[in-house]
């Protein structure tokens, strides 16, 4: 019996298997592992066997069968190994997301993440994903990103540039986020403004899905009852994805994915693996977007922190002046007695003695200095009154025409005439009466001290357009008084000055600190105009 | 010729009021202390009282308070050396408010105005 393979051989030479390749060489001097690897598939042991059954039928019959069987089990086996290795890859897969997705806290970094890993070829490998998140008070579903080419020619750009360089699903998710999220964000807005669909509108099919919980694949949506033709016509395909996220019963949106561009077909497998993937996902974006929140409740609470640190300085520093204030006042009361007396008593005798009476010279000087030292005191005392603030809302009209009046006399004396222009139906003003009427004297007496001669004063008030009244006072002076002079040419008030002139750059401060703002302009031809401009709403701060 | 009643603790003021209002043709009566006062108005008849808010341990207001309760035809100026008395509300009870001064010129137009206006009250009853 000639027998054509070498399967009883227990030592072969190259030449005698062709199945035996070059790296194979140890087979040569394996019989056990020869016949078991190569022989059992060469089609010359089957003539052996062909031959075996001429003599031993029962014999060839049960290697015949036990070859079967073995090669039958070895390919169940290299099937099981591959699918294995696919999981095994999944799983890793999954991992890294995970991973990434555990240990992110920013929205944008955990989306990129998501994104990526359905779209990547290197993650499930679909062509385009929305992503659609729930807004709680407008009770809509809401496109909010997507990502994946646009065109056929987009498409095969991307794919190259990918197959180029070969990154990981993590370092691809990151150059995402770092370089083409805003413009995925703008490249999709149009659609993703139409992907907007009332929570209530229960009929949905993406509220459906929702409400289900679980992956559901769409298919035939230009034709299916259940699918609304809007939203079939929006994504442009026929068959699509849609992964609901929830996170601990809480619905927090979805991911509409489809295979746009190549129009592939999306299994079930598919779907499974996608399934694993959503719940981690949901929760990281779910995560992601309370810390966002968080973030900003912190920002806001730390401003209000540091804002209501300012207030507290303030109400220090007020406190400290309201006292400077009060002190001030108590001293300047105290003078005013004695002053009065001193002065009534030299103006009764300057009236009293003959106007040929030497004496009556020294009545006039006293005179002349109390009345001097009274006007400082009325000034002090201004001051110190202007020092205790009290906000409240005030019909500007009405100041302009009491301070007026109450300088009505001093611009008599002087030969000054004033006209009023005031504004009709103006808002009420948020400002301190006292502070603002107290300015306003104090630049109508800078006014006319600059116009000796006589002159115009013009005072109006009319509405701004940025949410205020302007209070504009004109002259006709032709000089600049010291105070001015001293305010044009340094209109930051230091303390040296606060301490010795109550001037134009007082009322800068004072009305700084009452948030007005304060200018003063001189005309080249002569007159100097001062607008103070005036809030309509009340102010939160006061400025430094 | 109108009798007025003037009530301060300063007594250098007292008589620089005593002695301008004197030539403005006035009959002046002073008082240092409230109590004083009130025993004035009391006994005579005034047109005219000038009250001095801050009184050495009293307060003008008070004796203001208690001249309306019960001589309500008595015309009252205060004349104090303190502007902020014009924002407390009872200081509005009275028929003016003078800041003191050297110049006893505002204090003696806002006489003759409160004279002139009790004047023409009377002419009506």
């Amino acid at each position: 019996m000639e027998l054509e393979c070498c399967w009883k051989t227990e030592i072969i030479e190259s030449a005698q298997c062709p199945n035996i390749m070059d790296d194979e060489r140890e087979l040569r001097f394996s019989l056990k592992r020869r016949l078991l690897e190569k022989c059992l598939e060469c089609p010359r042991f089957g003539n052996d066997l062909e031959i075996l059954a001429r003599t031993e039928p029962s014999l060839s019959m049960v290697l015949r069968n036990l070859a079967a069987e073995y090669l039958d089990q070895k390919e169940q086996i290299h099937y099981m190994a591959g699918f294995l290795n696919s999981r095994n890859r999944e799983l890793q897969f999954l991992h890294e997301i995970g991973i990434v997705l555990q240990t992110s806290m920013e929205l944008d970094e955990v989306l990129s993440v998501a994104m990526t890993a359905i779209t990547a070829g290197k993650g499930f490998g679909l062509n385009r994903a929305f992503l659609l998140l729930i807004d709680d008070e407008k009770r809509t579903l809401n496109g909010y990103l997507g990502v994946g080419p646009k065109t056929y020619q987009e498409a095969w750009q991307t794919w190259e540039e990918i197959g180029r360089d070969d990154f990981s699903l993590r370092e691809m998710a990151k150059i995402f986020h770092d370089t083409k999220l805003s413009f995925e964000k703008a490249k999709f807005q149009d659609l993703l403004e139409q992907l907007t669909v009332p929570l209530d509108d229960q009929s949905h099919i993406l509220n459906r899905a929702l409400l289900n919980g679980k992956p559901m694949l769409v298919e035939n949506a230009f034709n299916n009852p259940g699918v609304d033709p809007v939203l079939a016509r929006i994504l442009g395909v026929d068959t699509f994805l849609i992964l609901p996220l929830i996170s601990r019963k809480r619905r927090i949106g979805m991911i509409i994915a489809d295979n746009f561009i190549t129009g592939k077909q999306i299994t079930g497998d598919d779907m499974e693996s996608m399934e694993i993937f959503v719940f981690p996902a949901a929760l990281a974006i779910e995560r992601a977007s309370l810390h966002e929140r968080l973030q900003e409740e912190v920002e806001k609470l730390s401003k209000a922190n540091s804002k209501l640190k300012e207030q507290q300085e303030l109400i220090v520093k007020m406190e400290k002046m309201a006292l400077v204030g009060k002190i001030t006042s108590s001293i300047a009361h105290s003078i005013r007695n004695p002053l009065m007396i001193i002065g009534g008593f030299a103006r009764s005798l300057q009236r009293k003695l003959d106007e040929n009476d030497p004496k009556r010279e020294y009545a006039e000087s006293i005179l002349y200095e109390a009345r001097k030292l009274e006007d400082a005191l009325t000034e002090v005392l201004g001051y110190a009154d202007s020092l205790h603030p009290a906000m409240d809302v005030w019909d500007i009209n009405e100041l302009v025409e009491n301070a007026s009046r109450e300088m009505r006399d001093e611009m008599a004396k002087q030969g000054v005439v004033c006209s009023l222009d005031l504004g009709i139906n103006l808002p009420m003003v948020f400002i301190d009466y006292k502070q603002v009427a107290f300015c306003m004297r104090k630049i109508i007496g800078n006014a006319i001290e600059a116009m000796p001669e006589g002159g115009m004063i013009g005072i109006s008030t009319r509405a701004d357009d940025h949410d205020c009244l302007v209070l504009e006072i004109r002259d006709t002076s032709t000089t600049i008084t010291a105070s001015l002079q001293d305010y044009l040419s340094a209109p930051s008030f230091t303390t040296r000055e606060q301490i010795s002139a109550l001037s134009v750059s007082l009322c800068k401060m004072i009305l700084e600190k009452n948030c007005l703002s304060f200018h003063v302009e001189r005309s080249t031809e002569g007159g100097t105009r001062y607008t103070i401009r005036l809030p309509l709403k009340k102010e939160e701060t006061f400025h430094e | 010729m109108s009798k007025i009643l003037v009530v301060d603790d300063e007594s250098s003021i007292r008589l620089l009021y005593s002695e301008e209002l004197a030539d403005e043709g006035f009959e002046v009566v002073t008082a240092g202390t409230a109590a004083e006062a009130a025993e004035r108005v009391a006994q005579e008849e005034f047109d005219l009282m000038i009250l001095d808010i801050k009184l050495k341990n009293e307060s003008g207001l008070d004796l203001l308070q208690k001249i309306i309760r019960e001589r309500q035809n008595l015309p009252v100026i205060l004349c104090s050396a303190f502007s902020c008395y014009k924002d407390d509300f009872s200081a509005w009870l009275a028929d003016s408010y003078v800041v003191k001064s050297s110049n006893l010129q505002e204090l003696k137009d806002e006489i003759r105005k409160v004279l002139a206006k009790k004047a023409q009250r009377q002419n009506l009853h």
